[in-house]
């Protein structure tokens, strides 16, 4: 094992120590030396500790315990004297530790100005927690004087922790305004009166000329004359690296000692991180950068590749209600432009500084909220040209949209006896109480509480019952947004038509909070078939939240032409139909294909001539066999009882029963019907979304087949003796599918996640079925008309061009 | 950190919110520690203005601290002291002008425990003790009656001058809070501060002291949920706190980077964001482990909710 | 500039499109809005799908062929789709749409 001596327990070495045990536990002997007598603490966190809002015992990084379970030598309390680079040792005060590689992190000590009276007791750095206790004790003196000299980042830390602890505080700044590395002069003017609103005297432009005191502190004198009281001192101006012992041992140095980019000081055995080092003629004062050479450090130690870069620093105060943030660079230079904004009622300045459409700089005081994204920007480089109008105001601006619509508030707000799941009768409170019996996901609510075990609509709203109860802790298994538009699934969105009464398009965009105007290509058509089927005597169906196909009611093919495709009721046809389509596809140099479904396809007709064509084939009595919709497409027959020697039923006539009853109506995807005469299945019945197979006894109906991209066989949904209960069965299930189906689930899909049992159980009971079929009949009153006849007499224009500019120009 | 503690015996035993609800103010829950009697009974109740002590604290827009139940406009004397109360303390809770409810706390202790509650009122540029319950620490009280904070100044002045709540440790080694040595004496050691915004000019910072032997509660937490430091998505950050079990809850980057968040409606803490009203809850469903009860506090300032300051037994 | 009436705003459907043949092809005209229009050339840079058929969203239409979206605006593809298509000028004045046909012409010059 290696022997790997440290200097410092500070917050950088503390870094190094960690990433090395996390990764290679047993690689070194680690023997750590600090001259303070205890282990790491975060160093940062002593201005709370100073203020009272902290404890010592809180802020601790690594205690004991830790060296203890990492194996570390500590030898703290003890000075390091010296190194001795030919013997690889390192001296302390108590002996010598041999090494082999050595890191030196030293960090900085604190800049006193050598003026008359810096050394009498009671002036005090702010360095550490010898300084922060000193401070803690002099404040104990009711009605204490402090004077903090120097108005950095901890000069104010240090005046507002002393004037928490109730002294009486003044701050001295030698410059114009107080923070001026991280500020700006308007910034500067903000916290300073938020300052002096606390009780913080803060005098700037001040120069200090002498402190005064018999034996201790008693008093600072300022070159104009002013004589300030004071019971101590705390002198917090500056930090200077601790870089004596690498100069001693002869290590090249700059202002502290050189590194290279993997932390590698002038002898390759003597590694050094933290304010101690110069790296690229920078030196360093706040942790991130720190943070970013402790992990290089340990890579490197490891014999791995990595190299420190330099990268934007952002600071924020740590003053209790102070609302400061700072980062990059905001000098104004020519080719620099500002942008500012400034709300004095909320006491808010923001400060944007833009080089090459580049955010350079950022200020903020009073309003931090978007510090984060701003420092985001300025780290990448992003070029914000687009944005740069609006860029102050921050992200939110930035996404163009309102806040979205939050569920969760509905929810929370509901009443234990609320009806969460329908299907199966739970309440919030069941859930609520499962939930409090330790179910933490979706799947243990709905096998203990059967909620949304059913047909699923409910899992957002369970869901969200989860998060409502659980916090954060919840972590959905995120039935995704349906798109951009919106954060909300399918199942939310048609949950909230069906219960706000959501009735237009407006309404779902407004109330649902859309993030877009009218949503998009993936959204309108699902919003637009929700709406229809839910409230179809109320919604008006908008033919431009559909796909082309459906508006122009043929389907497009690759070369932007369209196919017509007549309905052929449960296959059949006759002569004087073949004769008109035969016609049709002479005249409007059709291409003729018969399909699968039963029918004939004419391919290649032009957009302008559907409407020409379509009243051709209306004129022989034909209407539109709907091969281009989410809707009933076909009912496939085999010839059934009249002609085959099989056949135990009349499959064409019910296979045309239920085409008749059927077309016209809109569906979450499309939907396929086979009607098989006998159990040989010439209709292909079992792969459909529901087939029907005659047998000896009556019907056998099957539900959820598939013959396309899966293939799968149909379940038995039930048997039935009649023809009337067979088709009351398939336009009652039809009706349940259109009613709770997610947008573009084929039934097979949808029936999968409810669960065929769910299925079973909903439509066993008669009053369901009836009122299911009831609603049907109301939506066909409304959709089962020829679609071809309609947009003859009332859209024809719109098939043709707009207007023809060729002819005009030709002349 | 994670040893198992002994639940010790906490100062703030039952915590109760009451809603306005047309002229009356009506139970809106609570957590009563088994306190039955006082539970059924309080189900049952509702108050109008300035009646008991939830009434009262409309009426008077201010905190009310009760010290002695006995004689008192307190409507539910006979449960209280079956339950071992000593006394209670009225929250009221104000967006702008408006009520949102009343939060009230009772409290028990004895001749070993200690814990105080005060009320500081502003009196032009400071802040006087305006009423307080310091159970069987009567020197400590004297001291108390006798000082006043500047703006700025110790925790009610801390408190007052950043608008902002105040968990402070470790009372004892605060000097100037001149009262350190008494508080010392009889084991005070953690305060939490909140801002206490009413109608009109007054300002009230009401503070909770709490021994390590009768903690006001074993977790402190401190949310931020201003929109200039959260931004336009509503919740909030939690920006300070201490546990018992987890230790510090407070964000160890600077930037505070890694501050726990909570979404409106998301568990207690975000209950408390989304609906704005004081919340109580009980169970262990949603809350850190170990604990059983939450209580929870927004801090508005004019008509925006600030700060939720939470504790949990 | 060659403005030539080309018809109503209300023959075009609210976002909806209709197309207009020219020498230099199809062009197609969105209503995208009560009184806002747009030309652009009506095939998709991707495999010539006919735009004039696609969902028109926002300032935005997706292409019925494979969904791609162009702004109407800019005539960019929109997201990690790569291509154009030309726009026109296109305003309205009482009612009537009227092209620029000179931007028509010079585009087929072009």
């Amino acid at each position: 094992m290696q022997k790997l001596v440290v200097i410092g327990a500070g917050m950088a070495s503390g870094r190094v120590l960690e990433h090395l045990f996390d990764t290679a536990p047993e690689a070194f002997d680690v023997t750590l030396f600090n001259a303070e007598p205890r282990g790491n603490y975060n160093r940062i966190m002593l201005s709370p500790v100073l203020s009272g809002e902290k404890t010592f015992e809180e802020i601790v990084t690594h205690d004991d315990a830790w060296y203890a379970d990492n194996k570390v030598t500590t030898r703290f309390g003890e000075k390091v004297t010296k190194i001795d680079r030919d013997r690889k040792v390192v001296v302390g005060e108590n002996g010598e530790v041999a090494y082999d590689k050595l890191i030196i992190g030293t960090g900085s000590a604190p800049f006193i100005i050598p003026m008359p009276g810096h050394d009498l007791p009671g002036v005090v750095a702010y360095r550490d927690l010898e300084d922060t206790n000193a401070m803690i004790d002099a404040s104990a003196k009711p009605g204490g004087k402090a004077v903090v000299i120097g108005g950095g980042l901890l000069g104010l830390e240090a005046a507002a922790g002393l004037r928490l602890r109730g002294m009486d505080v003044t701050v001295l700044h030698i410059m114009g305004h107080l923070m001026e590395r991280q500020l700006d002069e308007a910034a500067g003017y903000l916290l300073k009166q938020d300052l002096e609103k606390r009780g913080i005297n803060v005098m700037l432009k001040a120069q200090t000329k002498c402190i005064e005191g018999d034996g201790k502190v008693e008093r600072v004198l300022l070159e104009d004359g002013t004589v300030l009281e004071a019971d101590i001192v705390c002198m917090a101006v500056g930090i200077r690296p601790a870089a004596t012992l690498g100069q001693d041992a002869g290590l090249e140095m700059g202002r502290a000692i050189k590194v290279d980019a993997q932390m590698r000081t002038s002898d390759p055995d003597i590694l050094a991180v933290g304010e101690c080092v110069e790296f690229d003629g920078n030196l360093f004062g706040l942790v991130a950068p720190l943070y970013d050479q402790a992990k290089v450090l340990a890579k490197t130690l490891l014999g791995e590749d990595d190299a420190f870069k330099m990268r934007e620093l952002s600071t924020k105060l740590k003053v209790t209600g102070c609302d400061l943030f700072s980062a990059g660079d905001f000098a104004e230079g020519d080719a620099r432009e500002d942008i500012v904004f400034r709300d004095p009622k909320r006491g808010v300045y923001k400060r944007l500084v833009i080089e090459d459409d580049k955010l350079v700089g950022a200020v903020m005081y009073g309003d931090t909220a978007d510090s984060n994204w701003f420092f985001g920007l300025i780290k990448d480089g992003s070029d914000i040209s687009e944005m740069r109008d609006t860029i102050i105001f921050g992200p939110a601006f930035q996404g163009g949209g309102a806040a979205a619509a939050d569920p969760l508030a509905a929810v929370a707000a509901l009443p234990a006896d609320a009806e969460i799941c329908g299907c199966n009768g739970v309440c919030k409170g069941t859930i609520v109480t499962a939930i409090e019996g330790a179910a933490t996901t979706l799947d243990d609510v709905k096998a203990i509480t059967k909620a949304s075990a059913s047909c699923g609509t409910c899992t957002g709203l369970v869901e969200q019952v989860l998060a409502v109860t659980l916090g954060d802790s919840f972590e959905a298994k995120a039935e995704k947004p349906i798109c951009k538009c919106t954060d909300l699934t399918h199942e939310d969105v048609r949950r909230l038509i069906k219960s706000q009464e959501l009735k237009s398009q407006p309404a779902v965009w407004q109330q649902l909070a859309w993030k877009t105007p009218n949503g998009c290509h993936v959204c309108r058509p699902a919003i637009n078939y929700y709406l229809l089927a839910d409230w179809p005597l109320d919604y008006q169906d908008d033919l431009q939240s559909r796909f082309v196909n459906e508006r122009n009611h043929a389907n497009i093919q690759k070369d932007g032409t369209y196919s017509v495709m007549p309905r052929m009721w449960g296959g059949m046809t006759d002569p004087d139909e073949l004769i008109a389509i035969a016609q049709a596809a002479k005249k409007f140099d059709a291409v003729v294909k018969v399909t699968g479904g039963q029918r004939i396809d004419l391919l290649g007709i032009k957009k302008e001539d559907l409407p020409a064509i379509w009243s051709d084939l209306n004129d022989a009595g034909m209407v539109s066999g709907h091969a281009y919709t989410k809707g009933l497409r076909t009912v496939k027959t085999c010839v059934g009882s009249d002609w085959c020697r099989f056949g135990t039923q009349d499959s064409t006539g019910l296979g045309i029963k239920l085409e008749k009853r059927l077309w016209g109506s809109w569906t979450p995807h499309k939907v396929k019907l086979g009607v098989s005469g006998c159990p040989r299945n010439c209709a292909e019945a079992t792969c459909k979304d529901v087939g029907v197979i005659c047998v000896d006894s009556g019907y056998q109906i099957g539900v959820a087949g598939a013959a396309g991209m899966d293939v799968k066989e149909t379940e038995r949904l039930i048997d039935v003796a009649t023809e009337e209960e067979a088709i009351e069965w398939t336009v009652a299930f039809v009706q349940l599918y259109r009613e709770n189906a997610k947008y573009l689930d084929r039934a097979y899909k949808w029936v999968a996640k409810v669960g065929l049992d769910w299925v079973k159980e909903t439509l066993d009971d008669p009053a369901t079925r009836a009122a299911l079929i009831e609603r049907f009949d109301i939506s066909q009153s409304v959709y089962q008309h020829d679609p071809w006849a309609e947009h003859v007499e009332n859209r024809k224009a719109q098939y043709a061009p707009l207007a023809d500019l060729t002819t005009e120009a030709a002349e | 950190m994670s040893q198992p503690l002994a639940p010790a015996a906490t100062f703030t035993r039952i915590a109760e919110v009451w809603i306005p609800e047309g002229d009356h103010l009506v139970h809106g829950g609570g957590a009563y520690d088994g306190a039955e009697g006082l539970s059924d009974l309080s189900g049952q109740m509702s108050f109008a203005k300035g009646e008991g002590l939830p009434g009262k604290a409309w009426a008077e827009a201010r905190p009310v601290v009760l010290k002695d139940f006995d004689g008192s406009y307190f409507k539910r004397t006979e449960a209280a002291k079956e339950a071992g109360l000593t006394c209670a303390v009225a929250v009221p809770v104000f967006a702008g002008k408006t009520l949102k409810a009343v939060l009230v706390i009772l409290c028990g202790d004895d001749a070993d425990h200690h814990g105080a509650i005060e009320v500081w009122e502003d009196e032009g540029s400071k802040l006087v003790l305006t009423d307080g319950y310091y159970g069987t620490a009567k020197d400590f009280e004297a001291i108390s009656q006798d000082i006043s904070f500047a703006y700025g100044q110790g925790l009610p002045g801390g408190v007052w001058a950043a608008s902002t709540p105040i968990l402070m440790r470790d009372l004892s080694r605060i000097g100037a809070f001149i009262r350190a040595e008494a508080a010392g004496e009889i084991g005070l050691k953690n305060g939490l501060g909140v801002p206490v915004p009413v109608p009109g000019d007054k300002s009230f910072v009401l503070t909770l002291l709490s021994s390590e032997n009768t903690p006001i509660a074993r977790r402190f937490e401190i949310w931020d949920a201003r929109p200039e430091m959260v931004g336009a998505e509503k919740k909030a950050l939690r920006m300070d706190g201490f546990c018992a079990v987890e230790g510090p809850l407070w964000p160890k980057e600077n930037p505070p980077v890694d501050a726990v968040s909570a979404s409106a409606w998301q568990g207690p803490v975000g209950q408390v964001l989304g609906s704005g009203l004081p919340e109580v809850h009980q169970g262990a469903t949603g809350l850190p482990k170990g604990y059983t009860l939450m209580v929870a506090l927004p801090v508005y300032k004019d008509t925006e909710l600030t700060h939720v300051v939470a504790w949990y037994l | 500039m060659s403005w030539t009436d080309i018809g109503a705003l209300t023959d075009i459907p609210l976002r909806g499109a209709r197309i207009v043949k020219t020498p230099a092809g199809c062009i197609a005209v969105f209503r995208t809005d009560e009184a806002e229009v747009f030309a652009t050339s009506n095939k998709c840079a991707h495999k010539g799908g006919p735009l004039a058929e696609g969902i028109v969203h926002g300032k935005q239409v997706t292409c019925p062929l494979h969904n791609w979206v162009y702004s109407l605006e800019t005539g960019e593809a929109q997201g990690a789709d790569e291509g154009s298509i030309a726009t026109y000028p296109v305003k309205i004045e009482d009612g009537r749409l009227l092209l620029d046909t000179d931007a028509v012409a010079a585009r087929n010059a072009a």
